[in-house]
This record gives C-alpha cells, structure tokens and sequence, in this order.
C-alpha cells in the first residue's frame, strides 16, 4: 500500500513539529497561562488566579516602561549602525574586487565568538581606570584623562556603550550578506548609469540600493529581532546598571523572575514583549520587503 | 539591457592599461571578459583612488580586529599586568601563567567537556529533525508544509528569556535537569528554525529527476531521501551542523537558566569568574581565548561553505 505524496510530505514534518509544538509552542504557552497569576517564586507555593492584574502592573510600573524604550533605542542604534558600517564595507570589498577575498574571510572571524567572550572584552577595553581606550584617547590627547568619559558608569551614554560589542560582532553578518546582494546586481547596468553621467551618491541612492531592498528588509529584520533580544553582552557589562540606564526588556524579565522572584509579572512583562515583537517584525516584513512589488 | 556593449573610447582602454599593471584579471568569471576592460561593475577603476580604498580597508582591519588581539596579548601578560594602571598593548613579560591559573580552576575543564556534549548533541537533533521536515516542505510543496515553514520563522522570535523558565521547569519534572541532555534540547530550539530554512535552500537546488530516476528503479520515497538525496546535499549538511553547533557553542541565556554545577558550559564559567573570584581579567581572558580560537580556525578553514550558508536565506531572490 502506498500511501499518498501529501502524506508522506507530513509524515516527513511531523516529528520536527512535534519538537518545536512541545518545545517552544507548550512552553510559550505555559508563559502566557503564568500571567494570569500571581505566583509564588517558592516551588509549590500558592498560585492565585488575578487576571489582568500582572499586565496592570507592568504598564504602571516605569522600570518596565523604561526598559522598553531602552530596548527601542538600543536595537535602532545597532540596527543603523550595522547596517551603515556594514554597507560601507560591503561596498568597499566589491569596488576592491576579487584581490580583497582574503581580507574578506578575516572581517568574518567575530561571527564566530561568543556574545558573552565579546560582552567580556569590550568591557575590558572601556572599563574605568585600566581601560586601553580611554587610555589611548588620553595618550592621543583627546581626553585631558584617561577616565574623562565613563563608558560603562555614567548612565547619560551607557545605553550606547553597551551596543558596542552586538555592533562589533554582527557587521559582519550585515556586510556578508549585503556584499552577496550587491554581487547579484548585473555590471551592465552599473555601467550603463556611469555611461549616463551617474555619479558615485546617485548611483548608490537611485540604482544600488532600489535594487538591494529585498536583502536589506531581510538583513534588518533578522539583525532588528536579535538586537531585540540582547542579553548576554549588557548582563557581562553592566548588569543592566548603573541605576537601570542599560535594563533592557530581556534583562528585565530575567530580573523579574530571577531577582525579585515574581514570576507572574515577568510572564506578563514575556507575553507584551512577545507580541510587540511579532507586531512589529511583520509591520517591518509588510513594508520594507513588499514582496512582489517593484523590485 | 546590453547598454554596456556599446564601445567605450579611449576612457576605457586607458583603464584597462592602467588595470593592467597594477592588478591582473578582476573578472569573476572570463565569460564578462570584454574588449580587455578588467573592470565591471562597480569595480574601482583608477588607480589613485584603489589605493585610497586599500588604506581605508587597512584601517577597518585593524580597528576591527584590534580587539581579539588585544585580548590574545592580556592573556599572556603576567596577572599583575592584566590590571596596570595605564594599560598597556603587548605584555611586558610573556607568560602562560593565566592559562594556567584558568584551566586549573575547579571545573573548567569539565565545563570544556559539557559544552562540547551539549553542542554535539544538539547539532545530531537539529539534523534528524530538520532533514527530513525540509525535504518534506521543499520536495512536496503541500499546504501544510508553507504553514510549517512561517510557523518555524515565527519561532526564530521567541526571546529565549521568556521561554527558558517554563522549558527549565518542564525538564525538572521530567529528570532531566542540570543535564546537557536538557540544555542540548533547549539550544535545539533555537537551532531547528533555522537549520530547516538553511536545508529547505539547498534541496530546493536538487534536481528532481534525480529522485524521480531511483523511484522508477524500485527505490522507495524514503530510500531515494537516504541514497541518492542525502549525498548530494551532504555539502550543505555540512555547513548546517556548522550553523547548529556554533548556535549551541556560544549560547549563554538557556545555559544560565538550566544548568547549575554539574552541567554548566563554558560561557557560564566564564561569566562566572566575574562574580565569584572577584575580578580575575587574566584568567577569564585567557579562558575566553582557549575557548573562542578553535571555533575561529575551524570557521576560517571552512569559510568558502559557511559564506554560502549565511547568504543562502537570505539572497535567495
């Protein structure tokens, strides 16, 4: 007996979905039952059904209001800075050409190390006192001292100051992939605009980037979400302090559970920040890409 | 649109003079070889301004890659060093005195050996289950396996913190805690997502005479996925189970959250020295050296295959 094409095609599927269905979709489940109640963080300890109540406390409070509009800003400034830098580079390897393959694979190699290893270094590098960067800056002579700024302690720059390590680590996705984009653009066309009198601003506003949009929506969207979620840089450097400037949304919910043991509250806090995320992840898909239009 | 065959006076020949002393063939392939212009494209043509583009090149390089050499030189300097007031770039004495006091701390090397379980464990999962859900979507094309892929990206949103506790729970109750078991699964979710778009890419590549050939031989579905599929996407399995091992390798949230001693990883050692050794930079970054350089090399080694992975989703058109 043979059974069907569409069958075996499920079949194929099935033990895929089972995992992510009792991995993901359960456990997703489980945190949003958990924001109906208020919990105690001692196992077996009462668990009371209270409604909205735990939404009500997270829009009232500010630290939760607070590390939303942190985690906004922040993943903004990586996302822009990324993909500027990454661009930049992108385009500086494809007008090099071939003889910078090399130089390409190098550029590569923060890809490959952990968030937590590169969280730890760039700490090292601008922490006060034996910092190398503010020494340098000092040895320079653009700083008056080596500690003039307080890249990790003075909360008016540490949102930035933190972005740098997720900044250091994935230029590189961004450059690779716009690098391969721009490979996909035919040269004829390229010279048929310089033959046209375009110069280099024209050329990259009016032809390069139209024609890139597909691969940047994909590029933006994918680092958007990462950025989104950072954790384990902003815990290693800061621990979200000092007073809270650098608390971003995971860091929160980590606390909330962990720290102040309310589990109910942060699964509430988990359950908002989900939804906006995937609110703002398809408005961004539904835009920038347009699938099937112009380009 | 063959607006560029039209021919380009003495500007492009002088580029092609000057192309031709100072760099051989740019072409990427001779077929775009044309009238001896060795630039296409957006291709730098003068020669003062290729040098301009190699200095800045230079610079980027080394503003870049500064970092993970500064880390390589701390790890050698003496303890001491590590923390001078001002710091300084190379070591004035080399030393393996960190190294040493690192790997000799209490679980180290056994956090070594859990990240290398978990990962490997984890890498073998993502495969057999992503293998065959992505052929299933790619080659049968059924309804149900379009909502299966969306509900697979879906998932790459979940932030991990809001799952990790309720997944940690779900192992307690089931024996499994503080295992690498428990941890490999956890890591899995975050790399099944995406080792299933990564595999659906490269069977989409597959021909499908090739399966239609073994079937009309007597080969069953599943014995034409076994002998004749597989070995001919065994490149991009390769660079799958790469994806999914470096996933698990330099994850830290789910290790934080599910291990406590007995299977930690490395990345929550290291975390660790922070907290519980006061401030011991020497060790923690001779640590985060031993354990960042193997990935690198053998990511270096196999970069033609991971480029080609990484771009796949998302140039796909």
């Amino acid at each position: 007996m043979r059974i069907s094409d569409r069958r075996f095609a499920l079949f194929l599927m099935t033990p895929a979905a089972l995992f992510l269905a009792v991995f993901v979709a359960y456990p997703l489940f489980r945190l949003v039952a958990d924001s109906f109640f208020k919990i105690s963080p001692i196992a077996g300890g009462p668990r009371d059904f209270v409604g909205f109540q735990n939404y009500v406390s997270a829009f009232a409070s500010d630290a939760f209001m607070g590390a939303g509009w942190r985690t906004l800003a922040y993943t903004v400034v990586v996302v822009t800075l990324e993909f500027a830098l990454g661009l930049g580079m992108a385009l500086l390897f494809t007008t090099l050409g071939r003889r910078s393959q090399v130089w390409r694979t190098v550029f590569l190699y923060p890809l490959m190390i952990a968030p937590i290893v590169a969280g730890l270094l760039w700490k090292f590098l601008m922490i006060d006192n034996f910092g190398l960067i503010g020494t340098l800056l000092h040895q320079a002579g653009i700083l008056s001292n080596p500690n003039q700024i307080g890249w990790l302690s003075d909360p008016n720059i540490v949102l930035f100051s933190v972005a740098i390590p997720d900044i250091w680590l994935t230029t590189s996705f961004m450059c690779l992939v716009l690098f391969a984009g721009l490979q996909n653009i035919p040269g004829d066309l390229i010279e048929a605009a310089r033959l046209d009198g375009a110069r280099a601003p024209s050329l990259l506003f009016r032809i390069i980037l139209p024609l890139l949009r597909p691969v940047i929506a994909v590029a933006l969207v994918v680092r958007g979400i990462d950025a989104a979620r950072a954790f384990d840089t902003i815990l290693i450097q800061t621990n979200g302090g000092p007073q809270s400037a650098s608390e971003t949304m995971s860091l929160l919910i980590y606390r909330t559970m962990i720290r102040f043991g309310d589990p109910g509250l942060a699964s509430a806090m988990g359950t908002i920040y989900l939804v906006a995320m995937l609110a703002v992840a398809f408005f961004a898909v539904a835009t920038i890409w347009r699938p099937g239009k112009d380009t | 649109m063959r607006v560029a065959e039209r021919t380009r006076p003495d500007a492009g020949k002088a580029a092609a003079v000057i192309a031709e002393s100072s760099v051989p063939s740019t072409t990427h392939d001779g077929r775009r070889k044309r009238r001896g212009v060795n630039r296409e494209g957006l291709e730098a043509g003068r020669r003062s301004t290729r040098t301009l583009l190699w200095v800045l090149l230079a610079a980027a390089m080394v503003l870049y890659g500064f970092p993970f050499l500064y880390l390589l030189f701390t790890s050698f300097k003496t303890p001491i060093d590590t923390i001078a007031v001002p710091p300084t770039v190379l070591p004035k004495e080399w030393t393996l005195e960190n190294y040493a006091n690192a790997l000799g701390r209490s679980g180290v090397v056994a956090s070594f050996i859990n990240s290398i379980q978990t990962a490997v464990i984890s890498t073998l999962l993502s495969l057999v289950l992503a293998i065959p859900a992505a052929y299933g979507i790619t080659r049968y094309k059924t309804p149900s396996g379009r909502v299966f892929i969306m509900a697979a990206l879906v998932t790459r949103m979940v932030p991990p913190v809001a799952i990790g506790i309720p997944l940690a729970s779900m192992m307690a109750s089931v024996g499994l805690a503080d295992t690498p078991i428990a941890l490999s699964i956890a890591h899995t979710t975050i790399s099944l997502p995406l080792s299933i778009w990564l595999m659906s890419s490269f069977f989409e590549a597959v021909p499908r005479d090739l399966e239609e050939a073994a079937t009309v031989d007597g080969c069953s579905r599943l014995g034409a996925l076994w002998r004749v599929v597989i070995p001919v996407v065994s490149g991009g399995i390769a660079v799958t189970a790469i994806f999914a091992f470096l996933a698990s390798w330099n994850e830290f949230l789910f290790a934080l959250l599910m291990t406590a001693i007995r299977s930690q990883t490395t990345p929550v050692v290291i975390a660790n020295f922070q907290t519980q050794f006061g401030l011991d930079w020497g060790s923690m970054t001779a640590l985060a050296a031993v354990y960042s350089i193997p990935v690198i090399l053998l990511t270096l080694l196999l970069q033609r295959k991971i480029v080609a992975g990484m771009t796949l989703g998302a140039v796909k058109g």
